[in-house]
């Protein structure tokens, strides 16, 4: 019986449907967080009888064929870019990005690596890293003594060190664009990788026209909207349920087929 | 066997039929553009010369349910749903042109418009369309035209499909037309877009389900019937046996 391979697949797709929605959930307080949606699609078609089959000599054909369809299966996860929510931390190396970009991090094999985690830190050699330790694009170095550091919307870095009271710029933030955001490869630790899907990287500084500006200061929240997570949580296990009805009443018929003497 | 027997299995076969594609209609219930599928079913007549005519039922089609499914917000610039009888057409990686409303896209890594599944999406001259990176204002508007502070970008197509119904499922979302057949998609004005929004299933849950039960129940009367008639023939042979 089809029904019950047809209703696993169902079952398969709603239960990949949770599995988004909790990482969404779990995420909801992650800095610069992207929330994922799961897209499904049908499965291919049995056509048990053609449409257009010729139905009498003249020539009439049958409007409409008998179409069975597999089921369903999971097409990707889309991630939804817009923009999340700034939280103050009034933290010198908070940087939020306000608009389209990606920090870039150059990662300690030597590949590239993008976020929109502008929690910074600084390493043992005043080196600008992120919170796993590995280096901002380009590198800046914070001499010793700094007292402060500001970094202005286009991502200028400047320091003032011991009782000097004019800044010494230490380099400019890059932002790294793409045409298909959506083809990033989430690594996890709040990190996204290139892929042939994505398309090379743009760099340009910040505020350049297609580029967001940075705050200091602020950090992006996620974009997860925790009540629509909820409602789909819910619409997910109601169509796990009436799967599982599905492969019940499959069940069913096929016990009351056996009970024929 | 009788043919009063071949009368109950017509109907148990129809069942399990109309079970497969409840089935799949349900596995779809949260399938962005599904558009569910039913079954209808005919009397075949047999004439007896002379004695009474008999009727099994058999499954002479099924067709599309194209009713609109329900939209729901998402708030990605590249979710699009029709409001209307119109269609979204792609052209595969096989390069057939089909019909489908999923309108959930992304874009290729040269910005071409596609489909999750990796279908090119036509505008209405049945071209694909490109977008330029750098684009930070993405806006479809309702009649399908993408536009950013650069201007213009390109218009999705909207097409009328009126035999829709003839039209073979190929999975993904997408309706090609039968081999052999006249594609007879026209451009259409009368269908709205709206950006930002996905259109669900229009699989219906309690429809659904009340349909897999009374699936299950002319199941159940169509063995009933075929096991009666094996007693009453089992009946009959007793009988005539004793009569010996």
């Amino acid at each position: 019986m089809k029904a019950l391979s047809i209703a696993a697949t169902g079952m398969l797709a709603q239960q990949n449907n949770v599995d988004v929605i909790s990482n969404n959930i779990a995420n909801a307080n992650t800095t610069g967080f992207k929330s994922a949606r799961a897209a499904f699609q049908d499965l291919i078609y049995e056509n048990v009888s053609r449409e257009g089959a010729l139905t009498s000599d003249q020539g009439t054909i049958a409007p409409t064929g008998i179409d069975i369809g597999l089921g369903v299966q999971t097409s990707g996860t889309v991630r939804l870019n817009t923009q999340g929510g700034f939280v103050s931390t009034e933290n010198d190396l908070d940087v939020a990005i306000d608009g389209q970009g990606h920090f870039v991090v150059n990662l300690p094999d030597g590949g590239r690596a993008y976020t929109r985690d502008g929690a910074f830190q600084l390493s043992a050699e005043g080196q600008l890293v992120t919170m796993q330790g590995y280096e901002v694009d380009p590198g800046v170095v914070v001499p010793e003594n700094t007292k402060s550091i500001e970094i202005n919307e286009q991502g200028v870095i400047m320091a003032y060190v011991e009782s000097d009271p004019n800044p010494v710029e230490l380099g400019q933030l890059s932002l790294a664009t793409f045409i298909n955001d959506g083809g990033l490869r989430p690594m996890g630790n709040n990190l996204l990788e290139g892929t042939a899907a994505s398309g090379d990287a743009t760099t340009a500084n910040p505020g350049d026209p297609g580029f967001g500006i940075v705050r200091q200061g602020y950090l992006e929240n996620s974009n997860v909207n925790i009540i629509q997570q909820i409602t789909d949580l819910i619409s997910a296990q109601r169509a796990y349920e009436m799967n599982s009805k599905t492969i019940e009443t499959a069940d069913q018929m096929m016990s009351t087929a056996n009970q024929v003497r | 066997m009788e043919t009063n027997s071949y009368i109950s299995l017509s109907l148990a076969a129809a069942a399990r039929r109309d079970l497969e594609v409840t089935a799949n209609n349900i596995a779809n219930a949260n399938t962005a553009g599904f558009k569910g599928e039913r079954v209808a079913f005919e009397a075949y007549l047999l004439e007896h010369p002379g004695g009474e005519d008999t009727e099994f039922v058999i499954d002479a089609g099924s067709y599309v349910d194209t009713r609109q499914g329900a939209f729901v917000q998402t708030g990605n610039p590249l979710d699009i749903a029709l409001n209307g009888d119109g269609w979204l057409s792609y052209r595969t990686a096989e390069g057939q042109i089909a019909y489908g409303r999923d309108g959930q896209l992304s874009l290729s890594p040269d910005g071409v418009l596609l489909t999750q599944s990796g279908a090119e999406v036509l505008d209405s001259g049945g071209g694909t369309i490109t977008l330029p990176p750098g684009i930070t204002d993405l806006q479809i508007s309702p009649e399908g035209t993408i536009s950013s502070e650069a201007g213009e970008l390109g218009q999705i197509g909207m097409f009328d499909v009126p035999s829709i119904q003839s039209y073979e499922r190929l999975g993904a979302g997408m309706f090609v037309p039968p081999e052999g057949a006249q594609d007879d998609a026209q451009p259409t004005e009368s269908t709205e877009m709206v950006q930002g929004s996905i259109e669900s299933s229009n699989v219906h849950p309690i429809a659904e389900v009340t349909r897999l039960m009374e699936v299950q129940k002319s199941y159940e009367r169509a063995t009933k019937l075929i096991d009666n008639e094996d007693k009453l023939i089992r009946d009959a042979l007793r009988r005539i046996g004793r009569m010996g």
